[in-house]
């Protein structure tokens, strides 16, 4: 009977640790969100031009992630009336939020092609979308905005 | 001979002449997901085609190039490709190349560099339903047979019967609230979707939706549509959803709702607290959890004082080997022994003081 009652009690801990909803869709969504911002603020003539992962597989993601944040580092912004929102971008998109694994990925950053900042960006968005499609879990009517 | 390029084909059209109808080449190659379970890439019909197509496809750094397995016939004349959902891969530049050939010639019509995952077109919303909430108020609400709800966008179209115009109204979620509806009215509803910037760069809505109707259809002045002609004064029918009857399934609904998100959490909730509860009142799973260490030295305390001691305890036969966790000992679990016959372990203690005992084997 205690045992019983203590299994029940394990039971439950766990399925309420699997029903918890991952933050990680959330996470992605709102990295999107921020990139939209920053390419409104961001200067596109007589800059530098970026190394752009272009749809990375799925063994180089952290590689081209990686590449992406120090990309960011070098972009502009437009004019000086936008320096607190594209100071405000940068610093959210610089944080890291993949976990750090080991990854053994062909392609180093350098070996992609150079681009320019808005087209850095778009890719940087579609790296975002390709994340938050695969982590949004298929479940009925549920969405959160 | 493979003879790609817009600038040849004049001349080629020449040699192919015979084989080609008005129409002289496919406009290009055009690939839609239909709701992420198969693809379809069509080059044109069966009217203005008539040469022999075929169509090979490959992903960027995922060679080889392969033939499409399944082909879509118009007349006798392959005008498209069917790819299952094994063969589709998002997020990678997808490549198409059709070539037709005709009397031995060849013509490559090449195609765009595409990404999958901004073709995507979802099927039409379904289970249209209105709930009645308090005020005046209604909500639409719907579900989408694409799997993921999240990648999704909607649009509201609606419209009453004494409207001229739709009014559309964009949709994050499932849920659509109109904030005060007129009796006297008799609205309709429709709802498409897509996939949203989250999931995709895409411009494909989905077809609408099957209508759902709401309110008194007593004057059919000023409607249009595919609602059904001039209805009588009471609004019963088939394809109309009355009022009474709206407000049933949207009361079952509704309950449904507040069972889901409501009562299964408070209900596990307290059964996780009396687990809690029962577990720490019984004292024999306490015990279980908290095993009781035995202190010898506080059972002797009597015995020290009455034989100022210098006394003998005799240790039980059958703890002789090791217990185990659940034998030990309770208040509330009499010992009982369960052999004869082995030996008793006569131990001799020797108390010089209350606290600390000291004990010897003979």
């Amino acid at each position: 009977m205690e045992r019983m009652i203590i299994f029940c009690m394990l039971f439950f801990c766990f399925s309420m640790v699997l029903t918890a909803t991952s933050p990680k869709a959330m996470k992605y969504k709102q990295l999107s969100k921020t990139i939209d911002h920053l390419k409104d603020v961001v200067k596109d003539k007589d800059v530098e031009l970026l190394h752009t992962p272009e749809n990375p597989g799925d063994g180089c993601l952290l590689t081209a992630v990686t590449c992406f944040q120090n990309g960011i580092l070098k972009l502009q912004p437009k004019n000086s009336q936008v320096n607190a929102t594209f100071a405000k971008t940068v610093k959210i998109l610089r944080r890291p939020f993949l976990p750090v694994s080991e990854e053994h990925c062909e392609s180093s950053c350098e070996s992609y092609e150079r681009k320019k900042p808005q087209e850095f960006l778009n890719s940087f968005s579609k790296l975002m979308q390709k994340l938050f499609k695969n982590s949004t879990a298929e479940r009925y009517g549920k969405s959160t905005i | 001979m493979a003879v790609p390029g817009a600038s040849l084909v004049p001349i080629l059209l020449l040699g192919l002449g015979t084989c080609l109808a008005a129409s002289p080449s496919p406009k290009g190659v055009e690939c839609i997901l239909f709701n992420e379970e198969y693809m379809t890439c069509t080059w044109g019909s069966g009217q203005t085609l008539t040469a022999n197509y075929s169509l090979y496809y490959w992903y960027e750094n995922k060679l080889p190039v392969v033939e499409c397995q399944q082909y879509l016939w118009d007349r006798s004349v392959r005008i498209g490709c069917r790819f299952e959902q094994s063969e589709i891969i998002q997020f990678q530049a997808f490549y198409v190349r059709v070539n037709a050939s005709c009397n031995g010639q060849t013509l490559e019509i090449p195609s765009n560099r595409m990404e999958l995952q901004n073709l995507v077109k979802p099927e039409a919303p379904v289970n249209l339903t209105i709930h009645n909430m308090s005020g005046n108020q209604l909500q639409l609400t719907w579900s989408s047979p694409y799997p993921k709800e999240q990648c999704l966008e909607h649009v509201v179209k609606y419209k009453s019967n004494k409207d001229t115009s739709w009014t559309n109204q964009e949709v994050k979620g499932v849920i659509f609230s109109f904030p005060s509806v007129d009796y006297e009215k008799y609205y309709t509803f429709y709802v498409r979707s897509k996939i949203n910037n989250y999931c995709g760069n895409t411009q494909l809505w989905s077809e609408w939706s099957v209508p759902v109707f709401w309110g008194n259809n007593s004057t059919s002045k000023g409607s249009s549509g595919p609602e059904r002609p001039r209805s009588p004064r009471r609004p019963r029918s088939v394809l109309t959803v009355s009022p009474r009857l709206v407000a049933g399934v949207a009361e079952e609904q509704l309950q449904w709702f507040w069972i889901h998100t409501v009562l299964i959490p408070i209900a596990s909730c307290l059964l996780l607290l009396v687990l809690v509860v029962l577990l720490v009142r019984m004292e024999r799973v306490w015990v279980i959890i908290m095993p009781r260490i035995p202190n010898p030295s506080k059972n002797f305390d009597d015995l020290f004082i009455t034989h100022n001691g210098d006394f003998q305890v005799r240790w039980l036969p059958w703890l002789t080997t090791p217990l185990s966790w659940w034998q030990l000992p309770t208040p509330l679990t009499p010992l009982c022994p369960s052999r004869n016959g082995s030996e008793s372990l006569k131990m001799l203690w020797r108390v010089s003081s209350p606290t600390t005992v000291k004990a010897s084997a003979t």
